[in-house]
């Protein structure tokens, strides 16, 4: 920020800290005291292109660079006619694409790229959308529509506090009035000494007193954000999903032999069908490939569907 | 295409066919029409393509939730077509999407789909032979039905000598890059053991780039095979010694895995196949009946672009009422 300067009379902020810098459409700086020497004749041009400028296009520089400011203006003015909403797309690619869209226009125009062209490009876009953009300005979107109801839920919320004070307070009155009331009553009908009756009274509306102080404050445990706060609130974390649905539990696949039932994987083995059969050979058995599993579809293959008749099917 | 099924859109094309997405005119189910093409002359003097009278003649006899149903098979002048169920998408698409996160449940439960489907193919002789993410089809429902019969064949025949050039390069166990001629389901297996790796790796666990490289790729994690561990391993034709590569323990390329889990991918992609857990042996252990459950089928996660389709089809209650809400304040500002 030191070595920045105004474009024109050069002053630096170290040489006059109140400088303001000031920034217009074209994204080209200028103090203040230079943008009021350039409109003494009434209308001026940018110092660095020459274009003519407004004096009430002249904002305070808030980014340091000055192209920024040139891209906030443009994206401003491009998006016041690019106002679809994501609600009017039927789906989100058509949405990234719209916005890509609008990207790569505040992008042509604030680095001087295409500039004809993209100009074209938003004409033409106003023309085919001039009812929607009307429509669009209307509206609210989504987000601006949940805001608004935020808002009216904070406003109910306060008109009940005060509507609860409000009543806290006329029943405080109503009692004080009945007391006054009790005590004047006491004192016209009673035979007991009025030094007496008084003392009692005043008592009385000490105990209430104190008993009201005793009441604790309502806490406070909200933000006014909405955000509660406290020990209680730490332990609240996102909704972990529950594991919804029965864990697997395996059940083996039931074979209907219609036929004889055909020895299982287990016994074909140790219950001697291989001992005339081929032994499987390293390779084979290397392969992954062992002589009880054609032994066992053999013997299935023998078995099932022997008693299937016509009639069955 | 017959009458009975009008086509609503082109799906995809392979090395053998041609798939459009259909209606099904009598029940009005959309399904999948594969056509068969017909290839060079000299295949068309052939008869009707292998790999087409493959699924047909195994998938015909075969029923099973999380098996592609075959519906129906017609012929059109000399073309055939078969009618399969309709799929939304597979688990290659899901693998690659990386705008879905898939939680250990869904892992569980796509894993559970396919061994389910698998087990109930090799209790009836059949191997796939052809299994990987991109021939795990999805529906809309999550519902996983394996896919692609092309390939698949009747095992267990001591004189039948198969191929050992089928499965997708990166799911093709060990024993078939050495040349085994006789194998059995265990080749499967080791194919559903990469694809659970890749499922929660989100990339292929062995990428190799040739027969050989893949070796390389498998023994530089699991260490070499040795006579012990793998009887017999030098009879197998294809033979070759690698230099001798350490063991990665699992631990360190599945960081996030429980051991349950882990317990799981070491019994699959075990290199002695005889050693290889079999379906059944693999559904009964521990990491399927643990917590978590399974995801149920309508919660799995699903693509962007038939998510998107989804809801257009019938908008969720959330945006039908925000819709009234927003038509009601504007109302209401009018009148103001």
């Amino acid at each position: 920020m030191d070595d920045f300067a105004c474009p024109r009379c050069r002053t630096t902020k170290f040489q006059n800290p109140s400088l303001k810098m000031m920034v217009n459409v074209c994204g080209h700086g200028l103090c203040e005291s230079c943008v009021d020497l350039l409109f003494l004749k009434g209308s001026g041009s940018c110092p660095d292109c020459k274009i003519p400028l407004r004096r009430n296009n002249f904002r305070v520089q808030l980014f340091e660079d000055a192209s920024v400011e040139k891209e906030v203006d443009i994206r401003k003015r491009v998006l016041r006619d690019f106002n679809k909403k994501e609600e009017d797309f039927a789906t989100l690619k058509e949405y990234n694409d719209y916005l890509e869209e609008i990207e790569s226009i505040v992008y042509n125009l604030s680095n001087n790229i295409d500039i004809i062209n993209t100009n074209k490009k938003i004409e033409q876009y106003k023309k085919d959308n001039r009812e929607q953009i009307q429509k669009n300005k209307n509206r609210l979107g989504r987000e601006e529509y949940e805001i608004e109801e935020i808002l009216e839920m904070e406003k109910q919320v306060n008109e009940a506090r005060k509507q609860a004070i409000l009543m806290e307070e006329s029943e405080a009155k109503k009692k004080r009035i009945q007391r006054k009331e009790a005590l004047l009553d006491e004192l016209m009908f009673s035979n007991t000494n009025a030094k007496n009756i008084v003392q009692t009274f005043a008592q009385q509306a000490k105990e209430e007193k104190e008993e009201e102080l005793k009441k604790p404050p309502t806490k406070i445990t909200k933000f006014s954000s909405g955000i509660q706060f406290g020990r209680k609130s730490q332990t609240t974390f996102l909704p972990v999903p529950t594991d919804d649905g029965p864990t697997y539990e395996y059940t083996p696949i039931v074979v209907i032999p219609n036929g004889p039932q055909p020895p299982l994987d287990e016994d074909v083995g140790t219950k001697g069908f291989m001992n005339h059969i081929r032994l499987e050979t390293d390779q084979e058995r290397a392969g992954g490939f062992k002589t009880n599993i054609a032994c066992l579809r053999a013997l299935q293959e023998a078995m099932m569907g022997l008693y299937h008749t016509k009639k069955n099917m | 295409m017959e009458n009975r099924y009008e086509k609503i859109e082109f799906l995809g094309e392979g090395q053998f066919a041609t798939v459009y997405k259909a209606k099904d005119i009598e029940t009005d189910n959309i399904v999948a029409v594969k056509k068969i093409k017909l290839g060079t002359r000299e295949e068309a003097q052939d008869g009707i393509n292998r790999t087409a009278l493959r699924e047909i003649k195994l998938l015909q006899e075969l029923d099973h939730e999380n098996l592609i149903g075959l519906l129906d098979v017609f012929g059109h002048m000399s073309n055939v077509s078969l009618v399969f169920d309709f799929m939304d998408t597979d688990l290659e698409v899901i693998i690659k999407d990386n705008t879905i996160i898939l939680t250990t449940a869904n892992i569980k439960s796509y894993t559970l789909q396919t061994l389910r489907g698998l087990e109930y193919l090799h209790l009836n002789w059949i191997l796939h032979r052809d299994l990987k993410p991109n021939n795990l089809l999805v529906d809309s429902k999550g519902v996983l039905k394996i896919g692609d019969f092309g390939l698949a064949k009747m095992y267990g025949s001591p004189n039948r000598i198969n191929t050992h050039q089928v499965v997708t390069r990166w799911y093709r166990a060990p024993e078939l890059l050495f040349g085994a001629k006789q194998y059995g389901t265990c080749i499967d297996i080791w194919a559903v053991g990469c694809i659970l790796a890749e499922l929660l790796l989100r990339l292929p666990l062995f990428p190799g780039e040739s027969d050989l490289d893949q070796l390389t790729k498998i023994f530089g994690v699991f260490g070499n095979p040795t006579e012990e561990n793998w009887p017999g391993i030098k009879t197998l034709s294809d033979y070759i010694e690698f230099k001798p590569f350490p063991i990665i323990p699992l631990k360190s390329i599945f960081t996030a895995a429980g051991d349950d889990l882990l317990e799981v991918i070491e019994s699959m992609l075990t290199l002695n196949p005889v050693a290889r857990k079999s379906c059944s042996e693999c559904l009964k252990m521990p990491f399927f009946s643990n917590k978590p459950a399974p995801t149920v089928g309508s919660k799995l996660p699903l693509p962007q672009s038939i998510r998107k389709i989804a809801e257009i089809e019938r908008p969720s209650l959330k945006r039908k009422l925000l819709e009234s809400a927003e038509g009601g304040t504007l109302s209401k500002r009018l009148f103001v």
